[in-house]
């Protein structure tokens, strides 16, 4: 942690970003987004709803829905493990939600001007971040939380 | 003086005084001679121009002091009410509800200064004298003058003079002095009358002598007097530093004065009009619940007004403030201590270390926390339950105004308007009612002709029906006019390609009217201003819909239609029943289902290949739970656990696999990610931490 505070001082513009893994990639998310992260709970699913999701869950009396960020970008059905977790994600407007994923990493800041940004119209992406050798995918918060699906 | 801190207590009281005024305006219509009603708008007029002139709004205390004088008139039988007047009233209080609404968004009143309708009220006056005068010469005239004139001003000098002072006063005027006579008005609330006199006499000192005091110095400092005195003080300054000095002096409501002249033995003049504005302390705001209005001293013949004002009942405020029944908090409070007594025996069978009979204890503890929470969740509940009365009691003006604008005679009946239901939802349910009044009036009733080609009363009736049904408040708005054409409807449908010509053909009745709810669908033949822009009916249904009600048409050709608004009690607790499907656990209001039957598999008959129970001489759709959930499904146990709810006269009966019980559930939303469930109406978290789902019944039938 040491280290991150000394690089966070040295460069104008930079994020942080808590490096979690979802299959065999490495993803960011900005962390001013996030509210916590928790274990995986009981999820009880709600019918009739978009298929990405998983169901809600009790957040300290709250209702959150969580929803399954691999079905909604197309990859295989989540493996629930020791190491899952759920990133509750907190917008402004709409409240909030939770991801599963695989394993949360580490927490990382990377200087903006060395990330690789990406534009793609139907992405979940916004840019790649270098940290070490590794390479890791930052979420589009807004992506992923909208209503559309990735074939 | 800074005022701001009352502002609120004026928009709530003026908004009350405006109902009331607005009230008795529409029972004054229908008879004009009734004199409780026309001191009534007196009182409330006077009690408003006392209140606007306090907070110095002026246009809108000139506005009230001209219909205040023209009541005046009423009360005196100089004139009488007839329906121009009525008319005049009408635009009164809708310039006075625009300078309310000012004042709520910008603490201004504005500047529109209404010029027109204060004319409009002093020709009423200048007609109703000069029709005085006429019928009756001589008599009549110079009676009116002096009541008009005495209404007109509040506050006057008031000063008799005996010859020792007359002859002050000349010493003085030899000296080249002015001699000024002023009268000292102390705020009713006052405690220390006595006090503020001596405060005001040291203000006035450092100006001249003072002396002729009314009543005398040695009963000033007795404090026996009233809420007024007068002296005359001797001065070289004009009278206005004077009367400014006197009113710096804190609880004085006004001082009014006048130079003397000499020969003037005894003064009772009047001041111009600026003077009479009560400048000072306002309302005492401290708690006082009632509405405390400080008047201006009544003119002399207002002071039965005055004894009467404090009666003024008090209604329920329409801001964002709740008036809470002191009874309400009280058995709040109660159980908040009762709460606290079982919580302190809990925790004192907990830590004690006798184990003999501690069970029994614990059981009968948690037992009487159980019924603590369950009341004390139904008191918070019951405080933030409102009357609609604040939300329907404006609807009669609204339909008297629809049926000048729409040549109609009709006529509004209203009841239940003290049902209760929860503040957000009676905030919310003004519009659609408004709405669903305006669409009778409009499309609903035929024209008077009409009316009486087909026999029917010439004055049509629109009625508002509210009461309470198990959790929900049902309100009624109809009328017994037209009714809806069911085939006019499908025929625009059709037209509209909303539906096709072989739909229109099988549609049932019932399908039909409900067209009406399709967004953009508007049944007018033409354009009023009144409705019928095609921001109709999906907007009513959408708003009801929003607040976790629903809305339903029945409607006869020729005879009239009714729209029956269902709401929920309140938004956040229900007493619900826990069923199980499977393994997963669901809520159902507990108001929404009449019973619960045992059903065997092999008593289930096919209609239209659709399963049905017969049930006590009915016929009731079952709707299978796990299908419409999409759960596993299963094979069928020899008896189906059959939960029969009902929404108005609709039945069904949903399926489910186990009864876990009843119990008091705090709803919660989904939030705003999950969309495409109107099955689900929210979730709720069981005592263990689950969750469990709420499933909207009405939405199943």
């Amino acid at each position: 942690m040491a280290d991150v505070r000394l690089e966070t001082q040295d460069s104008m513009e930079t994020k942080q970003y808590i490096v979690v893994q979802i299959g065999n990639e490495k993803y960011g998310i900005d962390i001013n987004f996030i509210d916590n992260i928790v274990r995986m709970s009981k999820i009880t699913r709600v019918p009739k709803v978009q298929s990405y999701f998983k169901g809600v869950m009790n957040l300290r009396g709250e209702i959150v829905p969580v929803m399954s960020i691999r079905k909604k970008m197309g990859l295989p059905e989540d493996v629930i493990t020791d190491a899952s977790r759920i990133i509750i994600i907190k917008l402004e407007e709409k409240g909030s939600i939770g991801i599963i994923v695989d394993e949360v990493r580490e927490v990382i800041t990377l200087n903006m001007a060395e990330v690789e940004k990406t534009t793609g119209k139907d992405s979940f992406i916004n840019g790649i971040g270098k940290n070490g050798e590794e390479l890791i995918s930052l979420f589009e918060i807004n992506a992923i939380v909208e209503e559309k699906e990735m074939n | 003086m800074d005022v701001s801190q009352y502002l609120e207590i004026f928009i709530d009281e003026s908004s009350e005084h405006l109902q009331s005024l607005s009230d008795c305006i529409m029972t004054l219509e229908k008879e004009p001679d009734n004199k409780d009603t026309i001191n009534e708008v007196f009182r409330a007029a006077h009690s408003l121009k006392g209140m606007a002139g306090t907070m110095g709004f002026k246009r809108m205390q000139h506005l009230t002091h001209d219909m205040e004088n023209v009541f005046q008139e009423v009360r005196s039988d100089k004139i009488s009410v007839d329906s121009a007047m009525i008319d005049l009233l009408f635009k009164c209080l809708d310039a006075l509800d625009q300078y309310l609404e000012n004042v709520k968004g910008s603490a201004d009143e504005g500047t529109e200064d209404n010029e027109m309708i204060i004319k409009e009220l002093n020709d009423f006056i200048a007609k109703a004298n000069g029709v005085d005068v006429a019928s009756a010469p001589v008599a009549a005239a110079p009676v009116a003058a002096p009541v008009e004139k005495a209404a007109e001003s509040a506050n006057e000098v008031k000063i008799q003079l005996s010859d020792a002072d007359k002859d002050e006063i000349a010493a003085a005027k030899e000296e080249g002095k002015h001699v000024y006579a002023i009268t000292v008005y102390v705020n009713q609330e006052c405690l220390l009358k006595a006090a503020r006199a001596f405060l005001v006499f040291r203000a006035v000192e450092g100006f001249g002598q003072i002396f002729a005091n009314h009543p005398s110095s040695q009963d000033i400092e007795d404090e026996k007097f009233e809420l007024d005195f007068s002296f005359c003080v001797a001065s070289n300054e004009s009278l206005e530093a004077i009367i400014a000095a006197a009113k710096d002096v804190s609880e004085i409501d006004d001082v009014v004065g006048k130079e003397l002249t000499d020969k003037e033995a005894e003064v009772k003049v009047e001041t111009p009009a600026p003077a009479a504005t009560p400048v000072a302390a306002p309302v005492q705001a401290d708690s006082a619940p009632a509405p405390v209005v400080k008047a201006p001293t009544p003119a002399p013949a207002a002071a039965p007004a005055q004894n009467q004002k404090k009666q003024t009942p008090a209604k329920s405020a329409t801001n964002r403030t709740i008036r809470v029944d002191i009874e309400k908090l009280d058995n709040l409070m109660n159980q908040v201590s009762e709460l606290l007594i079982a919580k302190n025996s809990l925790v004192s069978v907990s830590s004690s270390e006798n184990g003999i009979g501690g069970n029994q204890v614990f059981r009968e503890n948690v037992e009487s926390l159980e019924r603590i929470t369950t009341n004390l969740h139904e008191s918070v509940m019951k405080v933030r339950m409102v009357p609609i009365e604040s939300v329907v009691n404006k609807f009669p003006r609204m339909i008297r105004d629809l049926a000048r604008s729409l040549n109609k005679k009709m006529e509004l009946y209203m009841t239940g308007e003290d049902t209760e239901l929860d503040r957000t939802v009676v905030d919310q349910i003004g519009d659609p009612l408004q709405h669903l009044l305006r669409n009778s009036a409009d499309h609903g009733l035929e024209s008077a002709e009409v009316r009486k080609e087909r026999g029917k009363p010439e004055t049509g009736t629109i009625f508002l029906n509210a009461y309470q049904e198990g959790n929900n408040v049902i309100i009624q708005v109809g009328d017994d006019g037209n009714g809806i054409d069911v085939e006019a409807v499908k025929a625009k449908a059709v037209e509209r390609g909303v539906i096709t010509q072989d739909q229109a053909d099988v549609m049932t009745q019932k399908e039909a009217v409900n067209l009406l709810f399709m967004p953009s669908f508007s049944m007018a033949k033409q354009i009023t201003d009144i409705s019928g822009r095609g921001v109709g009916l999906d907007v009513v249904k959408s708003n009801i819909e929003a607040l976790g009600g629903d809305v339903e048409v029945k409607t006869k050709l020729g005879e009239g239609s009714t729209f029956t608004v269902r709401l929920p009690l309140t938004l956040a607790i229900i007493q619900a029943l826990l069923v199980k499907v499977r393994e997963e656990l669901y809520a159902i209001a507990l108001g929404s289902i009449t019973s619960i039957e045992d059903i065997p598999v092999k008593d289930i008959k096919y209609v239209e290949a659709k399963e049905v129970i017969h049930l006590r001489d009915t016929v009731i759709p079952l709707v299978r739970l796990d299908r419409v959930l999409d759960v596993e499904p299963k094979d069928d146990p020899e008896n189906l656990t059959v939960v029969i709810v009902r929404k108005g006269d609709q039945q069904a009966g949903l399926v489910v696999d186990d009864l876990i019980g009843q119990q008091e559930i705090v709803i919660k939303s989904l939030g705003k990610y999950m969309t495409g469930n109107k099955l689900i109406s929210g979730a709720t978290i069981l005592g263990d931490g689950e969750v469990a789902l709420i499933i909207d019944a009405n939405t199943l039938m």
